[in-house]
């Protein structure tokens, strides 16, 4: 294997972690807003959204990426690889968050909650004050679980062709018929990342342990 | 639409020869990762330094790989060690190795939570090594951690479409192959979504009824 | 109770309702769109000039007709693209991606035309509507140096190996069936199908397959490359033609990409890139194959 093999590996390892990225960024508020739904008992909403999380939440990754990127045309909603790649992802880590969040808000002491209604709060003023800073904190340990998940699970929008981890070791493997090497370099590489990620988890779970509300 | 529903129909047996793919694969890989976790976690537990060493290192390891590069590494790596397997048991072997150590984790997490007052009055009545772990040890862990199982099965039948890579035929990998035909992707993936989803619903429905057994037993 | 939390229940309340008929009408327009869902149309060629561009999509290995080479695409196809870009009023924009999703993704309106190895087979016209040809194609299949298998008909019991949703996995079923009524009922034992071909040269060279079905273009230059480790067998297929597809009725951009094709035919240059990536030319293809 070539130094630009290697690079391209790591080109690809980068444009994973950017893809996990991004639909993590966009998944932890849209999990809260479909937790919120649910924790409000919106009438017809919290049906669509008990169906959603539970249909998303058992389905592959790799099966709900091909059907953003190969069905959706047929209505209309015609996405590029990367674009298509950050909703599938994006849509699957929401319904876990949703999950997430929704564990933290039924915990979260209903009277608190009335003594802030008494109080005549406005909703928002209700969420930003007195809910969220506290639910915050509860949902973390699952947040960041489920974000190391996420990245664990993102290779799988391989099979739409972005070109990244794995792809790109499989390009290399082809192009030097020795396929092996390059997936040891490609899984060590990752694996590292992921490494780094549950050890920052840890410290995160003994901060909040000691920080104060768990 | 609905003619495109229709194909599907029409193509119902490999339809369904995938869908008895991944949960034979399901069944397999559900089994063996589970027994073998059971075996793992006395090693994780074991006094002896190196051993639980050795055994956390791979449970990291696991946790800490992507599955599908995974998958990559077995299907391209055991060949070059020698030994030729076809791409369905490259596969299962991928979810058994895999799993293990997510099994052997998480019956470690039910076996601290046991009253040491079990282990002790059952070593107490002559109880030793392996029937110690099979009767005693074995059944309340595996009951108290019913519910991690069934997320983990779960787990496991959403990494089998994974598979499709390796050209294993389950599930997604039939419908790619008739949405690739036919010119349907939306009913043929969406297809797919519904009838993953019915297995998990499945899976969580005997989980339900497994859970009940357990509390009765508890109570 | 202060006047003000009557006013916000109230609120609720009748946000609560509203908030519940958007989601009865969210509802219904789901079913809706899920009955009168079609297709993005074919755009006329008007409409591609005012886009601007013209969309197409090129598979991303499929050796020498399109595949990547350090991070730039390259091969047969490319190189025609390449040449015919420069005769187009309009720009082109390529996105290359597996094979599984190209003729879908041309279906769906998702790309206005594949310019990719696609072989014109009596099921396909249905569908699509091909430019003028670029090539011709028969399959064949490639064993490993050394394999016991002397003759197509030595295929029997054995595990060949295919691309999913190609033409060369029909010939090859096609060809499984004939080797059935020949051998009262043994045909190939098993047909893999693959998402591409590199993963399954490699499975014949690991021994999980005993043969590789493609068109004998891409076997030859498979060989070309390797020739310590494939051999090429016999012919298991019809000749047929290749060419670029658009979806059934879309004569804007196919008169477009037409007009630059013959133009490159008759400035031989196609045939000089046939004579480049096959090491032969195809002289005497028809002029349209629809």
């Amino acid at each position: 294997m070539t130094a630009f093999d290697y690079w391209s590996i790591t080109q690809g390892a980068l444009a994973t972690i950017s893809l996990s990225l991004a639909s993590i960024v966009l998944g932890v508020p849209l999990g809260l807003a479909l937790a919120l739904v649910r924790w409000a008992r919106v009438p017809g909403l919290n049906g669509i959204v008990y169906s959603y999380v539970s249909i998303v939440r058992s389905c592959p990754t790799v099966t709900l990426t091909l059907l953003v990127f190969f069905a959706l045309p047929q209505f209309g909603i015609s996405l590029d690889p990367v674009p298509a790649a950050i909703v599938a992802l994006t849509v699957s880590t929401s319904a876990f968050n949703c999950e997430i969040w929704r564990s933290a808000l039924v915990e979260f002491p209903r009277d608190q909650y009335d003594a802030a209604l008494s109080f005549a709060m406005p909703r928002a003023t209700r969420m930003r004050r007195i809910v969220l800073p506290q639910v915050w904190r509860a949902s973390l340990p699952g947040l960041v679980n489920e974000m190391t998940l996420q990245i664990k699970s993102t290779p799988a929008v391989a099979v739409i062709g972005i070109v990244e981890i794995t792809r790109a070791a499989l390009r290399v493997g082809s192009n030097t018929y020795e396929p092996l090497p390059p997936f040891i370099f490609a899984l060590v590489l990752y694996g590292l990342i992921v490494f780094v990620l549950i050890r920052l988890q840890r410290m995160i779970e003994v901060r909040l342990r000691h920080g104060g509300i768990a | 639409m609905m003619h495109d529903f229709a194909t599907i129909w029409s193509q119902r047996d490999v339809v369904f020869a995938g869908l008895l793919n991944t949960v034979i694969l399901l069944v397999v890989a559900g089994v063996a990762s589970l027994v073998l976790g059971a075996l793992l976690t006395p090693l994780l537990m074991s006094r002896h330094k190196l051993v639980a060493r050795a055994a956390s290192a791979y449970v990291d390891a696991m946790r800490c790989a992507p599955f599908l590069l995974f998958v990559y590494l077995i299907y391209f790596g055991l060949p070059t060690f020698g030994i030729s397997m076809s791409n369905w048991a490259a596969g299962a072997l991928a979810l058994i190795l895999y799993n293990t150590a997510y099994m052997g984790e998480l019956l470690r997490g039910a076996w601290q939570e046991l009253p040491v007052t079990m282990i002790e009055s059952g070593k107490a009545f002559g109880f030793r090594g392996l029937t110690l772990l099979r009767r005693i040890i074995l059944p309340p862990i595996l009951l108290r951690a019913m519910p991690m199982i069934g997320n983990q099965m779960i787990q496991i039948v959403k990494d089998s479409a994974f598979l499709t890579v390796i050209a294993v035929s389950e599930l997604t990998h039939e419908m790619t192959g008739i949405q690739a035909t036919y010119f349907i992707p939306f009913a043929a993936f969406v297809t797919a979504v519904l009838l993953y989803w019915c297995i998990c619903l499945a899976i969580e429905a005997g989980t339900g009824v497994l859970n009940k057994i357990a509390e009765e037993r508890r109570a | 109770m202060s006047s003000r939390h009557t006013w916000f229940t109230a609120l609720q309340i009748k946000k609560r309702d509203g908030l519940r008929r958007a989601a009865q009408s969210a509802l219904f327009a789901a079913v809706a769109a899920l009955g009168i869902v079609q297709a993005a149309h074919a755009a006329t060629a008007e409409e591609i000039k005012a886009r601007g561009y013209l969309s197409v999509a090129t598979e991303d290995d499929f050796k020498p007709f399109e595949f990547v080479d350090n991070g730039k695409p390259t091969g047969y196809d490319n190189e025609m693209l390449a040449l015919v870009k420069k005769k187009l009023p309009v720009e082109v924009r390529q996105q290359i991606m597996p094979w599984s999703g190209i003729l879908p993704g041309v279906t769906t309106g998702k790309y206005d035309m594949a310019v990719t190895a696609v072989l014109v087979t009596p099921e396909r016209k249905g569908t699509f509507d091909f430019t003028s040809p670029l090539s011709e194609s028969t399959t064949y299949y490639a064993v490993k140096k050394g394999s016991s298998i002397k003759s197509a008909d030595d295929l029997a019991g054995k595990v060949v190996g295919a691309q999913t949703g190609s033409a060369m996995l029909s010939d090859l079923k096609a060809f499984d069936e004939e080797l059935k009524k020949k051998n009262g009922g043994k045909g190939i034992k098993q047909i893999v199908e693959y998402q591409s071909y590199p993963e399954t040269y490699q499975d014949l060279a690991l021994g999980r397959l005993d043969a590789v079905a493609n068109t004998q273009i891409n076997l030859n230059s498979l060989i070309k490359t390797r020739p310590d480790t494939f051999v090429l067998g016999q012919k298991i297929g019809n000749p047929v033609y290749i060419a670029w597809a658009v979806k059934k009725g879309n004569s804007a951009a196919l008169e477009m990409i037409n007009g630059a094709l013959l133009d490159l035919r008759k400035s031989g240059e196609m045939y000089q890139m046939q004579k480049k990536w096959f090491g032969a030319s195809f002289e005497s293809m028809p002029q349209s194959v629809n």
